[in-house]
């Protein structure tokens, strides 16, 4: 263990020093089960925790590790038929008894929970009723609690300012009417409006983009500071709290694995789980080649491990692992891990944090200068419009029109792998589905080796190529892993489709074969088994690799992987991302892959050699090399991304927000000008009045003035500090 | 497009599978669509009645009539009372009654008259249901996967024919063509309620269609009709199946109003012209007679009671989860989370 982590456990901040007068909940044998068909479903087991006065205590986990049951267990909200047992107690801080949580009658529960602990639940629009204004939410929860409407309204206005949010406005909207940001953040406030002492929050933000993510965080900084609150804050992505929270606890398979100050657990974690866990995080600092697999998968709350849980997957696992189930041992004095051989984990599994890897930063550029042939699939200033929504009244008015996708030009070249990067609403997934000629473009040539997919299309058999010969090419992955396979059709089923229409007189005998020998080399192994389960029996990465399978079954030249990575847990997402790649060079299939997630897209241009494209209101605003683009963005919104990207290096401070507001503005009226100029943190006068178009330096392209030296937008006046009417989310003031 | 990079051929050389045998997938079909279907059949209690029900309803129609001579006129006295042992005759050696449920007015045997009736009501309810079931997911399934004119077309005639008043057009229509047929008669009832049917299966077409395995079946270059079969009919089966039998027992207890109306022409036995008959000849005013006013009654409730609790188990049946559980030929131990 280096002398950086002795100095750490020393300087710890003094809202983490742990004393027995100082907690606020404590939790002892907490376990919630469920009695079902096959067993006890044990999803909560013998948790202890305690959680001290005005601290932020990041849970995190991957999904199925329980820890939306201890949440729920902490409010004592474990729906039924769920058990909860063994005691959560409360201590006021004004110094009354302590509560004991789990014996409160409803009647006390009610008042207990919005007036010492409020909940945020992670889907903000399910959270809200449809029918009833904002308003109206505000003062049903005064009104419930007996409080004082004044005051708690004048509180209200406070708190959604806070929140960069026109209180006014919010108010008097129904929740349709806000963005999913919106509605999250007007949720917090709402949560805060009784002024609770602890303020659960479940996966707040696993919704949202990265940009509104990393601005409701460091919201949330700012509150539980101005407010003396205690924050529990519950999530799968680790990078996410690391610069939140003060003490991080991990969960595994419904128990606490570790637990300690955020920052030794980062730098220095001592259960193999976690280390695993950091190891296998993509994020943009790491070098791709470090990143690891943790192989397995969770185990199932009916009949856990024997012994210490992890130990199947584990790599230091012994026999005494199997047999008894460690306790917590102290790693130091604020950090504890369940783990018989913590002392040995650090050699055993390794993980790029925390040890000096600046020098992998500055690596060779060589390559901007690769040579691409003849492209694939060629984009030629598409643009695709939706028409908007109508009511009866503009019966006879011109139908509205969103572009989803606006002058698009780009081309993909055999063996290729194209990143599509961008906020939701920004285009990306009209842009793939365009590419891939799902998507009529209103103006523009989508071409496919020379021949244009939607004259074939329309000429039927007399183009080149004919349109059945483009469809098969160009496949897609879905996001979704539920609905990307029939529930109602076996594997093998599914998989027959794509052969019948690739190669239709092969032998049934054959066709099963190939089946087998596809799933057997994704890893699904016995493929005979595989073949025979419906989806159901299937977990979320199987069923993205079934998918996978089926695509390439067609002997496509490109693959559209629509997020086919984002609903898979953090721990798998390296997997898939891997066997992309592996996959990739194999069949020589090209890529273009659609994240939110900056540090996916990296992983995966980077190692295939790719480029990444940043998209902005229907728009590309940036493309190049992975070197580029990460190294050395050039477009203040890719540099914004950049921000957003949780990383794991606890050196990295985080910087203030470049952007100048959180919301994205309504893509039905884009802005004049740049389109980024309402947000943009170098906007001037310029940026208003003229749309920028795209400058080539050293092989990327940039749409924005200031890559050019000599434009006309160095002597245009600066519009960062101007004091503007109707913008109220402005974040110039953020700290 | 290039050979050398096609997967298949890559694929070849890294296979040492066992294909399976044409035996072995006999086996596994018989498990998965025959076997393991009538074990959840049995082990759900509603699915279990309700289909001994129905068929003790078919073996009546095909068996019983066969077994049971049917009802002349003045066979015994008006109105014998139900297990009178003044009238017995010998089964097979066995001293039974004459006339289990007693004689209606003309003298005829209720319990001969109430079995005679079942074939009838049975091609009846099949043939109605049948129509409805096909008529009402032919078009709800095409409207709401085809879209554009094909859906407007579709949809409007839907529109038309649930706006239209059943009873009305019903008694228009039986009067007019004066069916004899059971099976036309059922097929002219069916036209009440295949649109009703059309609309509901439409508004889960379009929620389906949407979804990514339908998307990736069109982008595998397959036509309208297999995704339908393959990716709609499927996972809409329960859907049809259910809306089949409410749509059997409401023919049922329309033709039986129809014929108790005396607007359809009475031909046969039927439960609803034994119904008729023994209103017109008082058997509300008095005790004699009422055992053929429930005789037919009770048998078309029953028939209602089996088929509503076997729909209301076949959903289990169509459930990829339950049925995975009970095949013999899958391994099942690894299902994932269900909480999640």
């Amino acid at each position: 263990m280096s002398g950086t982590t002795e100095e750490n456990v020393d300087s710890e901040s003094p809202r983490s020093v742990r004393s027995e007068g100082n907690t606020i909940l404590e939790v002892r044998d907490a376990t919630v089960s469920f009695e079902m068909e096959r067993g006890e479903s044990r999803v909560l087991n013998g948790v202890d925790l305690s959680v001290e006065r005005d601290e932020v205590l990041g849970i995190v986990g991957e999904s199925g590790s329980g820890k939306s049951m201890l949440a729920n267990a902490l409010l004592d909200a474990v729906v039924d038929p769920g058990k909860t047992s063994g005691s959560v107690r409360y201590f006021p801080p004004d110094g009354r008894d302590p509560i004991d949580v789990l014996e409160l009658n409803d009647d006390e529960l009610r008042t207990f929970r919005w007036e010492e602990i409020s909940i945020v639940f992670q889907g903000a629009m399910s959270s809200f009723n449809p029918t009833m204004k904002i308003r109206d939410h505000f003062a049903e929860t005064i009104d419930a609690h007996d409080a004082d409407p004044e005051e708690c309204i004048e509180r209200a206005y406070d708190l959604l300012s806070e929140l960069y949010l026109d209180a006014d406005r919010v108010l008097d909207s129904y929740p349709h009417e806000l963005s999913g940001g919106m509605q999250q953040r007007t949720l917090i406030a709402l949560s805060l409006i009784l002024e609770p002492d602890v303020l659960v929050m479940d996966e707040p933000t696993a919704a949202l983009d990265l940009l509104m993510q990393r601005s409701i965080i460091s919201l949330l900084d700012r509150l539980q500071r101005e407010y003396d609150l205690t924050l529990v804050f519950i999530t799968h992505d680790l990078p996410l709290v690391a610069h939140l929270a003060d003490r991080i606890a991990v969960m595994y398979a419904f128990e606490l694995a570790e637990i300690g100050p955020a920052e030794e657990i980062i730098t220095n974690a001592a259960h193999p789980y976690t280390r695993m866990l950091l190891g296998s995080t993509p994020n943009l600092d790491a070098p791709v080649d470090e990143m690891r697999v943790i192989e397995g998968s969770s185990p199932d709350p009916v009949a856990p491990p024997t012994g210490c849980r992890y130990h199947p997957r584990c790599p230091i696992s012994r026999d005494i692992c199997a047999e008894s189930s460690p306790e917590f041992e102290d790693v130091s004095a604020e950090h504890q891990a369940a783990c018989f051989f913590h002392e040995e984990a650090s050699d055993a599994v390794t993980y790029p944090i925390g040890e000096d890897n600046d020098a992998i930063e500055t690596e060779g550029s060589s390559t901007s200068s690769r040579d691409y042939g003849e492209p694939i699939l060629s984009l030629d200033d598409v643009t695709v419009e939706f028409e908007g929504d109508q009511s009866i009244l503009d019966l006879f008015d011109e139908p509205e029109y969103v572009r989803a996708v606006d002058d698009v030009s780009l081309d993909v070249h055999e063996d290729d792998v194209v990143a599509l990067v961008g906020e939701s609403g920004c285009g990306k997934t009209t842009l793939g589905k365009t590419i891939i000629g799902v998507h009529r473009p209103e103006s523009g040539n989508v071409t496919y080796r020379g021949q244009d997919i939607w004259e074939a299309r329309d000429s039927h058999r007399e183009a080149e190529i004919s349109f059945s010969e483009i469809r098969g090419a160009l496949q897609m992955i879905h996001q979704d892993p539920g609905s990307s396979l029939n529930p109602n059709k076996r594997v093998i089923h599914s998989l027959r489709k794509p052969l019948k229409k690739s190669q239709p007189d092969l032998e049934r005998v054959e066709q099963e074969r190939r089946i087998m020998a596809m799933l057997e080399y994704v890893g699904m192994s016995p493929p005979e088994d595989y073949a025979n389960r419906y989806p159901h029996q299937l977990s979320g990465g199987e069923k993205q690799r079934v998918a996978l399978i089926r695509a390439l079954l067609m002997n496509p030249d490109v693959i559209l992987a629509d997020e086919a990575i984002s609903a898979l847990d953090v721990s798998l997402r390296v997997e898939m991302m891997e066997l992309l790649l592996d996959l990739q060079g194999r069949f020589n299939t090209s890529f273009v892959f659609i994240s939110h997630d900056l540090s996916n897209a990296r992983y995966l241009a980077e190692k295939a050699d790719g480029r990444i494209a940043v998209m902005y209101l229907g728009e590309i605003v940036e493309i190049g090399t992975v070197e580029q683009i990460i190294h050395d963005p050039q477009h203040p919104y890719t540099q914004a991304l950049r921000w957003a990207t949780p990383d794991l290096n606890p050196r990295n401070e985080s910087e203030e927000s470049p952007i100048r507001a959180i919301d994205i503005p309504d893509p039905k009226d884009p802005p004049s000008g740049c389109r980024f100029h309402t947000r943009c943190p170098e906007a001037r006068e310029i940026c208003r009045q003229v749309h920028p178009t795209n400058i080539s330096t050293n092989g990327s392209e940039v749409a924005c003035f200031r890559a050019d030296p000599d434009h006309d937008y160095w002597d245009s006046p600066s519009i960062v500090n101007e004091e503007s009417d109707d913008d109220e989310t402005s974040m110039s003031t953020l700290d | 497009m290039s050979n050398q990079n096609n997967p298949l051929e890559l694929l070849e050389t890294t296979d040492d599978v066992e294909p399976t045998t044409r035996s072995e997938r006999w086996r596994v079909w018989i498990d998965l669509w025959i076997l393991t279907p009538l074990q959840i059949m049995w082990k759900d209690r509603r699915t279990r009645y309700g289909s001994l029900i129905i068929l003790l309803y078919f073996m009546v129609g095909t068996v019983g009539v066969r077994l049971v001579s049917p009802a002349t006129q003045n066979e015994g006295p008006a109105y014998v009372q139900p297990f009178d042992f003044e009238y017995t005759h010998m089964v097979y050696g066995y001293e039974v009654w004459q006339f289990p449920l007693g004689t209606n007015g003309f003298g005829e045997d209720i319990f001969a008259q109430t079995i005679h009736a079942t074939p009838a009501m049975l091609q009846m309810m099949l043939a109605g249901g049948v129509f409805t079931a096909f008529v009402g997911a032919v078009v709800g399934i095409v409207a709401g996967y085809k879209r554009g004119t094909t859906e407007r077309i579709l949809m409007t005639a839907a529109d038309i024919q649930i706006a239209i008043p059943g009873l009305p057009l019903l008694i228009v229509l039986a009067m007019a063509l004066q069916p004899r047929s059971p099976i036309v008669v059922g097929l002219i009832l069916g036209i009440t309620s295949w649109a009703g049917l059309a609309r509901a299966l439409h508004s889960q077409v379009l929620a389906l269609r949407s979804e990514s395995y339908v998307e990736a079946s069109r982008l595998m270059g397959f036509g309208s009709f297999p995704i339908m079969r393959d990716d709609l009919i499927p996972n809409i089966m329960p859907f049809i199946m259910i809306n089949f039998m409410n749509a059997a027992i409401g023919i049922i207890h329309l033709s039986v109003g129809l014929y108790f109306l005396g607007v359809l022409p009475f031909t046969t036995d039927n439960w609803g012209v034994m119904i008729n008959f023994a209103y017109n000849h008082g058997a509300l005013l008095s005790w004699a007679g009422l055992p053929w006013l429930l005789a037919p009654i009770f048998a078309i409730s029953l028939l209602g009671y089996g088929i509503t609790i076997f729909s209301q188990g076949m959903d289990r049946l169509f459930n990829p989860r339950v049925r995975a559980r009970h095949a013999t030929t899958m391994d099942d131990s690894d299902e994932p989370d269900p909480m999640q």
